[in-house]
């Protein structure tokens, strides 16, 4: 357990912590922040989101659904690529081998 | 009237589907000798097949029949709920991955409990998947017993049988490494069925995606209003519980959450929920075409559609019944096929995290207090799926008439407003403590069964009253607040010696979590 706390105070453990919080929670809140935006403004933009795009039959909320999931897509792809990686690195060899 | 007499594709290919499985639970039972191995399949599961197996999970018949028939009735709103699916799954990967599969050993209680109290923390982990679980499985027996006997044209009460007999056999006798295969096989048809599907409505249009959803447009009764927002939902706090329950319920729902512990370590965790995350991604974007091609090709044929506008017998029938007006016959019984193998593939996941609950956390954990011999705790496990697996068959036969969606939206609602809360605080908030926790529980617990009853979807179309005494019908944004709101004042306020406990261990919890179990 004393190695524990003593892992807790070391400055590169505090640091990857910082940075994987950084990603953890800018990654998550931009997302659902997005996605509630989109569920909040099919209401009160009922209108902006029901013109088609580009003049074809299909509507925004249509378009923007699914650029939403493209990009949480994209984004968990980021996350896997570079995050988990690079951020275990000093930590952790088994994962740095991959 | 469609679908009244067998379809013999429809019998093959399950029947096929089935053999498989059963020789894969052969096969698996003669793995299975521990219970990491019976839980967790030893936690050897590849990334690759843990993300198939976790799609499987959670593309359900429900996303597959009810979201296609949610967009035949509703149109564009729908994406509300697609949407949801894939956000929800990318916010497990970017908070929960590392940190779940890093302290957790078989089911979620573990995670919980690892440094609070673990006793009450178990009984309420047990409780709150129970709730999930048991109305879940009912749903999908219910919904599977009547697609069954729409499709195959066997009695409701043998289709129930033969899903809950299966399922029960791959779970009692294969556990978590059979479950896992015939969950990726499913995954695998599932996939390749849907893409077909796409594919041939897609063909009726000369692959012009404009013409699609102006036919749609066209034939639709309410036109044009199926392709802007507000169809079914108009109000901000509905919209906003229906976010909360799919971003905070999936990653409370112990089926998912039990995956995690199936793979060898936390990079591999990422690695199946990334790969999770594209399935589903991909699988949600064809599943919109599919809807709206749906309304393009059936809205107005008798054959399919009544003078309401309804579609005929069981409600979520439209993708089934597309397959049928692009694919012929054949075509037909393979998506009605898929979607029978679909449903037998998750019932077994949900009973598998149902037994553990009762076995692992209750029996063996609080009832024993761990003083239990891994050769005992497998029996008890397998005693308790049998148990479980007939009480399912019973009560799927006696609440034949039961609301599915009803019974859908209390597992999603009791995800999100009960285990989530106590997982979500567990991992990230340093001064939960074990009043706190147990508090918080119980009142996300209470407030969304209280407010699910008193809901339209009960108070009105269950019980026949004139207007619901509560408004909404998702209590998400209520509960969850409700459950966070306590959990955290009575954290604040408790100082217990318990409490301190609690917090003390908290920057240990960090590093493991962190860096993994050394």
């Amino acid at each position: 357990m004393g190695n524990e706390s003593e892992i807790l105070r070391d400055p590169e453990f505090q640091k990857m912590l910082a940075r994987r919080s950084r990603w953890r929670w800018g990654l998550s809140g931009s997302l659902i922040g997005l996605y509630l935006a989109y569920c909040l403004a099919g209401i009160y933009f009922a209108d902006a989101f029901a013109r088609p795009v580009f003049g074809s039959s299909i509507t925004w909320v249509i378009a923007l659904g699914y650029l939403i999931v493209a990009l949480a897509v994209f984004l968990s792809i980021l996350y896997i690529r570079v995050v988990g990686r690079l951020l275990e690195v000093p930590f952790d060899d088994r994962d740095a081998s991959q | 009237m469609i679908g009244s007499g067998p379809n013999i594709t429809a019998i093959l290919i399950f029947v096929a589907f089935v053999s498989a499985s059963l020789a894969i639970t052969w096969w698996a039972a003669k793995r299975t000798h521990s219970t990491g191995e019976f839980y967790t399949a030893g936690s050897k599961i590849t990334g690759m097949q843990n993300g198939f197996a976790l799609a499987g999970d959670f593309m359900s018949a429900a996303s597959f029949l009810g979201v296609t028939g949610l967009i035949f009735i509703g149109g564009s709103d729908a994406l509300l709920f697609v949407v949801g699916v894939v956000v929800s799954w990318a916010f497990i990967l970017f908070a929960f991955a590392d940190r779940m599969r890093n302290l957790g050993r078989y089911t979620f209680a573990d995670v919980v409990s690892y440094r609070l109290q673990p006793e009450r923390l178990r009984v309420m982990a047990a409780a709150g998947t129970l709730t999930v679980a048991i109305p879940y499985l009912i749903a999908q027996m219910v919904g599977a017993g009547s697609l069954i006997e729409t499709l195959f044209g066997l009695p409701y009460f043998v289709a129930v049988l033969i899903v809950g007999g299966l399922m029960t056999i791959y779970v009692a006798f294969g556990g978590m490494l059979a479950t896992t295969w015939v969950q990726v096989i499913k995954a695998v048809l599932l996939l390749a069925g849907a893409t077909a599907l796409f594919l041939l409505a897609m063909a009726q249009f000369g692959f012009n995606f404009d013409a699609l959803f102006a036919r749609a447009a066209e034939v639709h009764p309410r036109g044009d209003l199926i392709l802007r927002p507000g169809g079914l939902y108009n109000d901000p706090i509905s919209v906003v519980s229906i976010a909360l329950a799919f971003v905070c319920g999936t990653a409370g729902l112990p089926h998912v959450l039990m995956r995690f512990f199936t793979v060898p370590d936390a990079a591999q965790a990422r690695r199946s929920i990334g790969y999770a995350v594209v399935f589903i991604g991909y699988f949600q974007a064809l599943i919109v075409v599919v809807g709206f091609a749906a309304i393009a090709l059936l809205a107005g044929q008798t054959e399919y559609v009544d003078e309401s506008g309804r579609i005929a017998g069981a409600a979520n029938m439209v993708s089934v019944y597309l397959a049928r007006v692009v694919g012929g016959e054949i075509f037909y019984g393979l998506i009605a096929a898929v979607a029978f193998a679909t449903i037998l593939a998750v019932v077994a996941g949900i009973l598998l995290s149902a037994s553990a609950a009762v076995a692992h956390d209750l029996y063996a954990k609080v009832i024993r207090r761990g003083e239990i011999s891994d050769q005992a705790e497998m029996t008890v496990s397998r005693i308790v799926t049998v148990v479980l697996g007939v009480m399912t068959i019973g009560l799927s036969l006696w609440f034949r008439n039961i609301n599915v969606g009803v019974l859908a939206t209390i597992a999603l609602a009791v995800a999100a407003s009960v285990n989530f809360p106590t997982i979500f605080l567990a991992l990230f908030w340093k001064n939960l403590t074990t009043r706190g926790a147990v508090a918080g529980g119980v009142t996300g617990l209470v407030v969304v069964v209280v407010l699910i009853v008193l809901s339209p979807t009960v108070w009105v179309n269950a019980f026949g009253n004139q207007v619901a005494i509560f408004p909404y019908s998702y209590p998400t944004l209520f509960s969850v607040s409700a459950a966070f709101l306590v959990t955290i004042v009575v954290s604040l306020a408790d100082r217990s010696d318990r409490a301190s406990t609690d917090r003390a261990a908290y920057g240990a919890q960090v590093v493991r979590c962190e860096l993994g179990p050394e």
